[in-house]
């Protein structure tokens, strides 16, 4: 796994916590304008990982590496100016401000003055098709379009990598196939690398090129979506299943 | 539904209604108040100027502040220093340095001045008391407050002690207050539409997803620290000017709540609230002040005892809370469209926060 290329990269990351482990030299790689999975059950270090990506917890050992230049210890904001963007599970909007505005928040933020963030802002609702939300406050939306509005929020000025943390959670089938679109869009249309957390392994499974599995703060197989549905070490370890069980992941297919 | 894309087109009728109804308040007082009355409104003027000086830091950040009345004790002890005439000082202050000892400046030049030194010293604390958050932070400003206090009450050759300093020119009228207030709220006006402004709500309502979005928390909060003590800065001078006495004990713990819970009374979110939570607490105080001293019927003085004013004060204010817990102005701002009308908010989007609500 080359350090140089244009991807931002985890290297043996280790974090714990007083005492526990979260992760365990974990090494994981986010290529530009593609689509990487991680997927493991609640409690692997999925987002302790992310946290760890975005500059909100730092490394106990290892590295992080944002197209070859290191940077670990560099604080959040800082990130996010140098292109590495985040959603979250819980939404996270600012809600009592207007949806225009937190878009225009992440503009400002990184250095633009209000008029060209408000412009930035609109450009970014149209191109997501949620221009008719502009003027809602963020605390009354409803709750797809909430996560709309946060990968809105995230994508301002388009960064160069874009982590995901459950944005499927809750939401219907059919709304998950639109974000499917979406996230595609940004990928191919926008250049943007993406890592994909999601509980809703389908949607992992239909979108990722590369996929990783976390369990218990290890990364236990990396591949592509047919590996991963043929892994031996996904069945036994990934949900503690039996052998002779039907796997979620092959539940999710079927239907 | 294309949207204009100035922010000031879109928000200016706020500070203007304010200012013109200040304005009128001030005219009608002129006009129509006896001296004591004038007294009281150019009080309200300096308190506006205080509490809109908290609400630029306070609203903005969420993070409330017990420390800001130090600046306003700043404020005013460099005015005390820059305007009281050199024969006095050289009696009462023999601690100052030479320069400032033999100066004397006019009202118009002091009261800036005195704005900027409490902004300077907010500058240099607030590098360290922005790092914290929540409750951390409001003991910290706190703690502030305790400081200054004690250093004001106890650096005896400087600040006269614990004992008054007087001698600073009683230039005061109800004019120069509502210049003062139309200048806080112009002041805090043009921070909260700023990038700053913008940056350091966004911080308010999730600090965390703020960082994922570029923002610096600590500079942000650091800039509305500053200009939250310079206006309070410029408040103290005034007050200074108006009472040409100055101690540290104006300072201290009562002022500090009073004005807090104008704050709140008013809507601690919007500059609508600071400036209505100040009136309608002012009208208050002066209508208590007036039935502790009696009211005539029938050729019997009927008053209230002493100290009624602080209780009913204090039971309004919880009744206002508890009815309505985002304050008199529900946290919104005035405009021409509507009375008060919350800003770029669809009707349906009006109805949906009813429900909230």
């Amino acid at each position: 796994m080359s350090s140089g290329g244009l991807e931002l990269v985890a290297h043996e990351v280790s974090v714990q916590f007083e005492g526990l482990k979260a992760l365990s030299e974990v090494t994981l790689a986010v290529p530009r304008g593609r689509i990487t999975g991680l997927i493991g059950p609640n409690g692997a270090g999925k987002t302790t990982l992310i946290n760890v990506l975005t500059g909100f917890q730092s490394a106990g050992t290892g590295s992080v590496a944002l197209e070859g230049q290191a940077v670990n210890g560099i604080a959040a904001h800082k990130l996010r100016r140098m292109g590495v963007a985040r959603t979250f599970q819980s939404g996270r909007l600012f809600r009592d401000l207007p949806v225009i505005d937190n878009l225009e928040v992440t503009g400002v933020g990184l250095g633009q003055r209000r008029r060209d963030a408000i412009a930035e802002a609109q450009r970014v609702m149209a191109w997501l098709g949620i221009s008719h939300l502009a003027g809602m406050i963020a605390g009354a939306l409803p709750y797809t379009d909430e996560r709309r509005v946060a990968i809105g929020r995230a994508i301002m000025c388009t960064p160069r990598y874009l982590l995901l943390d459950e944005p499927a959670a809750g939401m219907s089938e059919h709304e998950s196939h639109d974000l499917a679109v979406i996230i595609r869009r940004i990928a191919a249309e926008l250049g943007i690398g993406v890592l994909l957390i999601e509980h809703n392994i389908g949607l992992v499974l239909e979108l990722c090129e590369r996929i990783f599995v976390l369990d218990s703060g290890e990364i236990i197989e990396v591949g592509s979506p047919t590996q991963i549905r043929n892994s031996d070490a996904v069945r036994h370890a990934y949900m503690g299943t039996q052998q002779d069980e039907l796997l979620p992941v092959e539940e999710a297919v079927a239907s | 539904m294309s949207k204009p894309h100035s922010v000031i087109r879109q928000t200016i009728t706020t500070p203007i209604v304010l200012i013109v109804v200040l304005l009128a308040m001030a005219a009608l007082t002129y006009a129509f108040g006896s001296r004591a009355f004038n007294r009281t409104a150019i009080e309200m003027f300096i308190n506006i100027m205080v509490v809109v000086g908290l609400y630029a830091f306070v609203g903005n950040s969420g993070l409330l502040s017990f420390g800001h009345i130090s600046f306003m004790c700043l404020g005013a002890y460099m005015t005390a220093w820059l305007a009281i005439p050199p024969v006095m000082k050289s009696i009462t202050l023999k601690g100052l340095p030479g320069w400032l000892l033999h100066t004397q400046l006019p009202m118009w030049v002091a009261t800036p001045i005195s704005g900027v030194f409490a902004a300077l010293f907010a500058l240099i604390v607030g590098r360290i008391i922005m790092r914290l958050s929540g409750i951390a932070a409001s003991i910290a400003t706190f703690g502030l407050l305790g400081v200054v206090n004690n250093v004001y009450s106890n650096w005896d050759t400087v600040t006269g002690g614990q004992g008054s300093i007087v001698g600073i020119p009683p230039t005061m009228n109800v004019w120069i207050g509502w210049l003062g207030a139309a200048v806080a709220i112009v002041i805090a006006y043009l921070y909260s539409i700023s990038r700053s402004g913008l940056a350091l709500r966004a911080t308010r309502d999730e600090a965390v997803a703020a960082s994922a979005s570029g923002v610096d928390i600590v500079r942000e909060r650091l800039i509305a620290f500053v200009v939250s003590a310079f206006i309070i800065g410029l408040a103290g001078a005034l007050y200074g000017h108006f009472l040409s006495i100055v101690n540290p004990g104006s300072f201290y713990l009562r002022t500090t709540f009073i004005t807090l819970s104008m704050l709140v009374v008013g809507g601690m979110y919007s500059l609508s609230g600071a400036v209505s939570g100040v009136v309608a607490m002012s009208v208050l105080i002066e209508l208590f002040r007036n039935l502790e001293k009696g009211v005539s019927l029938g050729g019997v003085t009927v008053g209230l005892p002493n100290g009624v004013q602080e209780i009913a004060i204090g039971i309004i204010t919880i009744i206002i809370l508890i009815y309505l817990p985002t304050g008199l102005t529900r946290n919104r701002e005035f405009s021409w469209r509507g009375w008060p009308l919350q800003r770029r908010l669809a009707p349906s989007v009006q109805t949906a926060l009813k429900e909230i609500n």
